[in-house]
């Protein structure tokens, strides 16, 4: 009985927004459009970015503009100041700077250290991971010809040495150390796959939010809730019942659009349960909330305009408009009150590093958490409202 | 001021007649008090209902009925009292009172964007219907509430008295113990007014006790076996509608109206024991008499005998309204 009447107000909820067909078109195609603007963002037409390398004339730094030149990239020869600038203010992606230390281990054939400054916006993770690339080929290069020259070999001996001995000798120990974690952190994902995990998360949170707290406040206006709760129904299993049927609207839509990116784009989502699992209580936290929200306002757009609002302050302080790992420190642990960061983290884990349902339980943990407060502050807010004249 | 009428288990007892034994509680309502703000809406009520019984709560706007109610089914919880259905206490956060409860809001609280089925099979699962009983239930009641054939039209096309239908019969589906109707002929046309009345009836001859909140006295008198006045939150009186007549001395009205001697005829009943009083009002006279039924036709006698031409003669009974008007000096409706 307890799951049969949660399970009745879930299914009403669902039959309900298929009742209207504006919803159904909205289920489809908002998603769609989404996905449509993932798509843009990977097609490779796009300039793929711009790159400033800074440092004195140097073999490496020259060994790099040409390895550079080898990709889509823009590259430019600039000073430091004028670099960070241009990072800073989003005309370059990305900055190297090339150190005489660096430029002199180059020649010698020593470890090398290259210094990247990445921008904030995520094609800049990108672009950071083709200057990566790069600059790991110019060394990778530049090793072995300092190797050879060092025996005494002409230029042209050297080049018909490297064209067919590439992996018969083993190149001077070189290293890219990217000074930022954040560049190591995405050197494994590209540009869609961050901003779809990103997207999923903003879109399905405001989705149950934004939806949720209207649907509640026209069944409290109806007398709905009222009935229902006349009904051997506790408030808590009326407000489960309501936000379940929200989550799986939202959920369907995720599931769609994950699909879709998979089979279009062919972004890699990882493990499909962890994925699952994560997007089905991080939905629960955002239909808890409108649940809140639901009862404790009377009117159905303040209670949307606030749900909106909120998801979108919630999805930018926790990391799925501009990635958390940019944040400062002091805000990035601000963030995580909000569902968002903790979502972000595990998305990242399952998308990056392959991490699996165990794998993220520290955070499928506080999202269960925070679902069941916002459900359980809902449910009593619920009993409250019935002695509010609406 | 609670002027229960009798002692409370004669009165349960004498309510349908059923002998010598005392129906079943169904609902025991103890000293119930809701305050909104500075509103005490409901202040002290206390009522029982017995199997079988329709008890009614006849108020005006604003009286507290549906506070009341709302108390009664568990939707709002009481500054003080309490309420037993089925021996089962109210409240709490357990909800097995309320499986004895079909509920009948004041206004109508059905999904405009189901069907008529869609809404009782809903409201059925809530309770706990499922399978072949549900599908059953929800085809008797259908059938009962007359919308059998427009079962799959969405509820917000149907006229106003459908839609009232429909509300009521999502209260009936679980065969409730204690059926709670609060006002549900309120817009409705007459001929709608006399089917719902009549279904309630049927229902309370099957055993069900009805819990039945008006303000129209007609409505109360024809169904209700005991009746509650209320007003400003209170009880005023309580009992079958004959007690609560004999509160107002249970006195009739005759009004003689006619040509001629006028004063003869005063003096003619006047003398007669049934006649209290006698008030000439122009071209009438108005005379207060015990039972004017048995009284009638010797005082038409007497009165033509002394030479009064009567043009009209008006019998009234005292109603509800008159015990309304007796106890609050207030009219029932205003
Ligand atoms: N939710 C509420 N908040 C504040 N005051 C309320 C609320 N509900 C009822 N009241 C007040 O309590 C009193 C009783 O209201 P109630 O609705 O119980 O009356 P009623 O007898 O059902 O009237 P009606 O015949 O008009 O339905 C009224 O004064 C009303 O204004
Ligand atoms: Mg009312």
């Amino acid at each position: 009985m307890r799951t049969g009447a949660v399970l009745a107000i879930t299914l009403v909820e669902i039959r309900r927004f298929l009742a209207d067909r504006s919803n159904i078109f909205f289920a489809f195609v908002f998603p769609l459009v989404l996905v449509l603007v993932l798509g843009i963002q990977n097609s490779g037409d796009q300039p793929a970015g711009r790159v400033a390398v800074v440092g004195d004339d140097s073999s490496l730094q020259a060994a790099l503009v040409d390895a550079l030149a080898g990709s889509d990239l823009e590259v430019e020869e600039t000073d430091a100041e004028t670099m960070r600038a241009d990072v800073a203010q989003g005309r370059r992606q990305v900055g190297v700077l090339v150190s005489p230390e660096a430029a002199r281990a180059f020649d010698d054939g020593d470890a090398v250290e290259l210094e990247i400054v990445t921008g904030g916006q995520t094609a800049a993770l990108a672009v950071a991971q083709v200057v990566r690339t790069a600059a790991a080929t110019a060394m990778l290069r530049g090793g072995q010809e300092t190797v050879l020259a060092g025996t005494g070999a002409t230029e042209q001996e050297v080049d018909e040495a490297l064209a067919g001995a590439d992996e018969r000798i083993a190149p001077a120990s070189l290293a890219v150390q990217d000074t930022s974690e954040v560049a190591q952190e995405f050197s494994n994902v590209t540009g869609i796959q961050l901003v779809a995990g990103s997207m999923l998360l903003l879109f399905t949170f405001l989705n149950t939010l934004a939806g949720g707290a209207a649907t509640l406040i026209q069944a409290r206006r109806d007398g709905i809730v009222r009935r229902t709760l006349a009904a051997p129904v506790t408030a808590g299993q009326a407000i489960t019942g309501i936000a379940l049927g929200r989550l799986a609207i939202a959920g369907f839509q995720a599931v769609y659009i994950v699909v879709a990116t998979r089979l279009l784009f062919g972004v890699d989502w990882g493990d499909i349960a962890a994925v699952t699992v994560l997007l089905l209580l991080f939905g629960l936290v955002g239909a808890g909330l409108s649940m809140i929200l639901g009862t404790a306002f009377d009117n159905e757009g303040t209670a949307t305009g606030l749900a909106v609002g909120l998801g979108l302050v919630l999805g930018a302080l926790g990391g799925t408009m501009f990635p958390l790992e940019f944040f400062p420190d002091t805000l990035r642990r601000v963030a995580h009150i909000t569902p968002h960061a903790w979502g972000y983290e595990a998305i990242a884990q399952i998308q990056r590093h392959g991490a699996g349902v165990l794998d993220i339980l520290p955070q499928l943990g506080v999202l269960a958490g925070m679902a069941a407060v916002t459900l359980l502050l809902g449910s009593w807010l619920l009993r409250r409202s019935l002695s509010r004249a609406m | 001021m609670n002027l229960s009428v009798t002692g409370e288990p004669e009165a349960l007892r004498s309510g349908r007649g059923e002998g010598a034994n005392v129906a079943e509680k169904v609902l025991g309502a103890q000293g119930l008090v809701k305050r909104f703000g500075p509103v005490t809406a409901v202040d002290g009520v206390s009522f029982e209902i017995a199997a079988g019984e329709t008890f009614g709560l006849l108020g005006p706007n604003g009286a507290g009925k549906t506070t009341t109610i709302s108390m009664v089914a568990g939707l709002l919880v009481p500054d003080a009292g309490s309420v037993t259905v089925a021996g089962v206490p109210m409240g709490g956060s357990s909800v097995e009172a309320k499986r004895h409860i079909g509920l009948v809001p004041q206004d109508l609280a059905i999904y405009p964007d189901l069907s008529a089925r869609a809404n009782l099979e809903y409201f059925g699962r809530l309770q706990g219907l499922r399978g072949s009983t549900l599908r059953q239930r929800t085809a008797e009641v259908l059938e009962l509430i007359g919308l059998a054939d427009r079962a799959k039209e969405p509820s917000k096309k149907f006229s106003g008295g459908m839609k009232r239908r429909l509300n009521i019969g999502v209260g009936l589906l679980h065969r409730p113990t204690l059926l709670i109707l609060d006002e549900p002929t309120v817009g409705v046309d007459p001929q709608s007014r006399n089917s719902i009345l009549e279904s309630i009836e049927a229902l309370s001859v099957e055993g069900m006790a009805v819990l039945y909140t008006t303000h129209y006295m007609e409505e109360a008198e024809r169904l209700c076996d005991r009746i509650a006045i209320i007003d400003d939150g209170r009880l005023q009186a309580e009992g079958t509608r004959d007690q609560l007549i004999e509160l107002t001395g249970g006195v009739d009205t005759i009004r003689l109206t006619g040509s001629g001697s006028l004063d003869a005829g005063a003096a003619a009943v006047e003398q007669m024991p049934a006649v209290r009083r006698v008030v000439r009002d122009h071209g009438t006279l108005v005379l207060t008499v015990s039972n004017a039924p048995t009284a009638i036709a010797p005082i038409v006698n007497a009165a033509t005998g002394a030479g009064l031409s009567l043009a009209d003669v008006e019998i009234s009974r005292p109603d509800l309204e008159s015990v309304f008007l007796h106890l609050t000096g207030k009219a029932l409706r205003d």
